[in-house]
């Protein structure tokens, strides 16, 4: 054994300065390294309209919507030779993460398709930049395109999007289940009422372990296309007023809505509880569910699992019967220079030609963003099931336009709708501490 | 900060042999220049990934930087609110408490599994590979793997438990009791075979004839076990402890991908939380206070331990 501490008062100092050297000399070169590259980017204010321009679209479209997306573009692509859409399809929450540090180098993205709700929260802290000269041109055609979808990305008075498409939910309900529970399959529930009629028979719990082996509902409570909110609507209440200031969450509307389907849930097992969106696709998927109110990206599937399914407008609440439209737009980061963002004009508009959503629309299922083009939709009849003028004009999207509506919906109202399913609280006491909280962010 | 070991040296031998003064000074700055170069790459990769970041991320703490606007300074005010968050002291206490479950389980669970395997038995490297494999493969996939078997509904777990009677009518990732106990589950499971494998090779380290003396003195396997290995294995019981908490403090992978911090925040740990203020509220400033706050407690922890540890230090 050795004893080194005789040496440790002399050589420590030494080390520790030429340590801090070291370090200094590293985050000066760092330093350097990276100023230098901040110098490069130049915002180029004119438009060269003959400049061959490559376009990064990036969008999370991985389902079965993939490749007709990629057919559209590759339809442009092929319309004209100056301008190349290249698409980077990545899972929307990677999207997410990502869009922001890579919008905060030179690489990023030159497209970017995000759910519209997301669009004010980026827009607020300056990612994208507004885009309603594309609305001005003429030439462009976006008169056509249904209103709601082109509103969904309004912020602060100027549009920061121009729509990728309008989803609509509806209810897919099982005929092979309303069958086996005694009920008339051609007669899917109308009102709440009749809705809460049914949970009895369409949660069965065969083996008595207290675990339902099929559920009346599928209702997912986080990381999902929303599915409590339209409730809330539907009783007359909301999560914020229309103007975004004021919280609505503790409105007497929204308190009678959270209260029914909270007890629904919880107490007579309508639906599992801590489902996330594609916890509750698989229960329906798998006909563990009856019903599920989702969007049209759910045809495909639900038709290769075999299901026998029906679809008609989601049960009535006492007050309204609103369903919700997730509309997805795309923007133009920022950084992007005139000829970029007119170039990418041009890929918008022959996205939303009515070759464009013709091609979209049968090779999606989603209904057409302009609605002139329905009748051409002729090989798929889920879009203009989907598109059709009762449900577009009875649809509304989540918190259009609010900065904190993502902040709002993930941190505030998921959390605790999830603590009123697990019991910690009655409705009441839960929501209404929410709605400050929800206030709060608005006044920020 | 367990680099903190003195390098041997020969230099300090006090014999009548000592060489001149001056001769001596040159040796001692050429072997010291000899070490640094040695120890240059990893300072430099230190320097820029570990030092850099971490004086830029204090320097952020002080602004609003928010990732695309330039920053604006703001003093402590990312302080100032971050200790008066009510989402920042459940993150916290949910961080101490994953760190004191699943540290001591961890340590013990992979001292226990290395004196079972220290011995000769049929299937020994194929038990000590199994609890070794898990390790070597990314976090992430194995939180996909064990979410997809506790799912309530397709999942093979829940599937045996409720033949086994015990029935949740939710998942236990969307259960508020069961969600943390389940993310401790798989870091424990994830990290002990690598633990396992320091220990292995501290046994193999303490000479047979100490634990061959104490038995012709008598000693049973258990004072065996208690007052000569155990004493002979506090360093690799301290370098496990210090990695192991250091670990815990920063869990993050599992608990992203199995709760994601749900139900209601009760997995939410100061690493999710650093990420989801910065990559989701986009407030990299804040992100950057809390994650000096947790820069600071793990340090100051590790501290503590290095001192618990040093005194029992052992030397062959």
């Amino acid at each position: 054994m050795r004893n080194h501490h005789g040496t440790v008062g002399s050589r420590f100092p030494h080390r520790r300065s030429t340590l801090i050297a070291t370090a200094v000399v590293a985050t000066v070169t760092t330093l350097a390294v990276s100023g230098c590259a901040g110098q490069g980017a130049q915002q180029n204010t004119e438009n060269d309209p003959n400049a061959k321009v490559t376009l990064s679209f990036w969008n999370g479209f991985t389902g079965p919507d993939g490749p007709a997306l990629q057919q559209v573009v590759d339809d442009f692509n092929a319309s004209q030779d100056r301008i190349t859409v290249e698409t980077n399809i990545m899972p929307w929450d990677t999207l997410y993460s990502k869009v922001l540090t890579a919008a905060a180098g030179n690489d990023g993205p030159d497209i970017v398709a995000m759910s519209a709700g997301r669009i004010p929260q980026y827009a607020d802290q300056g990612l994208f930049q507004p885009l309603d000269d594309y609305y001005e041109n003429a030439d462009f055609d976006s008169d056509a395109l249904a209103q709601s979808a082109v509103d969904a990305s309004m912020f602060d008075g100027e549009n920061y999007g121009v729509p990728v498409n309008i989803a609509t939910m509806l209810m897919y309900y099982n005929k092979d289940l309303f069958t086996a529970a005694g009920l008339d399959p051609e007669k899917p529930p109308t009102t709440w009422d009749e809705f809460a009629a049914m949970v009895p028979k369409l949660t069965v719990d065969d083996n008595g372990d207290g675990k339902p082996e099929q559920y009346a509902i599928a209702l997912a409570d986080h990381e999902t296309v929303p599915m409590f909110q339209p409730f809330l609507w539907n009783a007359g209440g909301g999560l914020v007023s229309e103007d975004g200031k004021t919280s609505e969450l503790a409105s007497e509307g929204s308190l009678e809505a959270l209260n029914f389907w909270v007890d629904l849930v919880k107490d007579q097992k309508a639906s599992p509880v801590g489902l996330a969106g594609a916890d509750a696709d698989k229960l329906f998927t798998t006909g563990k569910a009856a019903i599920e109110i989702v969007g049209p990206w759910m045809t495909t599937g639900f038709e290769e699992a075999g299901l026998n399914f029906g679809l008609a407008p989601a049960f009535a609440g006492p007050a309204d019967n609103v369903t919700l439209a997730d509309v997805v737009s795309m923007s133009v980061p920022a950084k992007a220079d005139e000829t970029t963002k007119q170039a990418a004009y041009e890929f918008f508009a022959y996205w939303n030609s009515e070759e464009g959503q013709k091609t979209w629309a049968e090779g999606s299922g989603f209904p057409p963003t302009r609605a002139d083009v329905s009748s051409q939709v002729t090989s798929n009849p889920y879009p203009a099931i989907f598109g059709d003028s009762s449900v577009i004009d009875n649809s509304q999207t989540l918190m259009p336009g609010i900065a904190a509506g993502t902040t709002i919906n993930d941190t505030i109202f998921y959390p605790t709708l999830q603590k009123a399913l697990n019991g910690e609280g009655t409705v009441d006491e839960l929501f209404t501490a929410a709605s400050e909280q929800v206030q709060a962010e608005l006044d920020k | 900060m367990t680099t903190l070991h003195q390098a041997p040296t020969r230099g300090d031998s006090t014999g009548p042999a000592r060489p001149p003064a001056p001769r001596r000074m040159r040796q001692t700055t050429r072997r010291a220049i000899t070490a640094w170069l040695f120890l240059s790459p990893a300072l430099v990769v230190l320097a820029v990934f570990m030092l850099y970041p971490m004086i830029q991320a204090g320097y952020l703490s002080l602004t609003n930087y928010n990732l695309i606007r330039a920053a604006e300074w703001v003093g402590l005010d990312n302080y100032v609110e971050l200790f008066a968050d009510p989402a920042f002291w459940n993150a916290f206490w949910n961080t101490v408490l994953y760190a004191a479950v699943v540290t001591p389980i961890t340590v013990v669970l992979a001292l226990a599994l290395a004196v079972f395997l220290d011995r000769q038995f049929v299937g020994r490297a194929f038990v000590r590979t199994s609890i070794f494999l898990p390790f070597i493969v990314s976090l992430g996939i194995i939180a996909i793997a064990w979410a997809f078997l506790m799912d309530p509904n397709v999942g093979l777990l829940s599937y045996w438990l409720s033949q086994a009677g015990i029935v949740s009518s939710q998942g236990v990732l969307s259960d508020p009791d069961w969600a943390m106990p389940a993310v401790m589950f798989v870091g424990v499971w994830k990290s002990v075979g690598f633990f396992m494998v320091i220990y292995l090779a501290g046994l193999q380290s303490i000479p047979g004839e100490l634990r061959e003396a104490a038995r012709l003195d008598g000693a049973g396997a258990w004072q065996r076990f208690r007052h000569v290995t155990l004493p002979l294995l506090s360093n690799q019981t301290m370098l496990v402890s210090v990695m192991a908490l250091i670990a815990t403090l920063q869990a993050f992978d599992q608990i992203y991908v199995m709760t994601h911090g749900g139900p209601f925040f009760r997995t939410e740990t100061l690493v999710m939380l650093i990420y989801r203020e910065g990559f989701q509220e986009l407030r990299f400033g804040y992100g950057a206070a809390i994650s000096w706050v947790l820069l600071v407690f793990v340090f100051l922890l590790s501290m503590i331990q290095y001192l618990f540890f040093q005194r029992r230090q052992v030397r062959f």
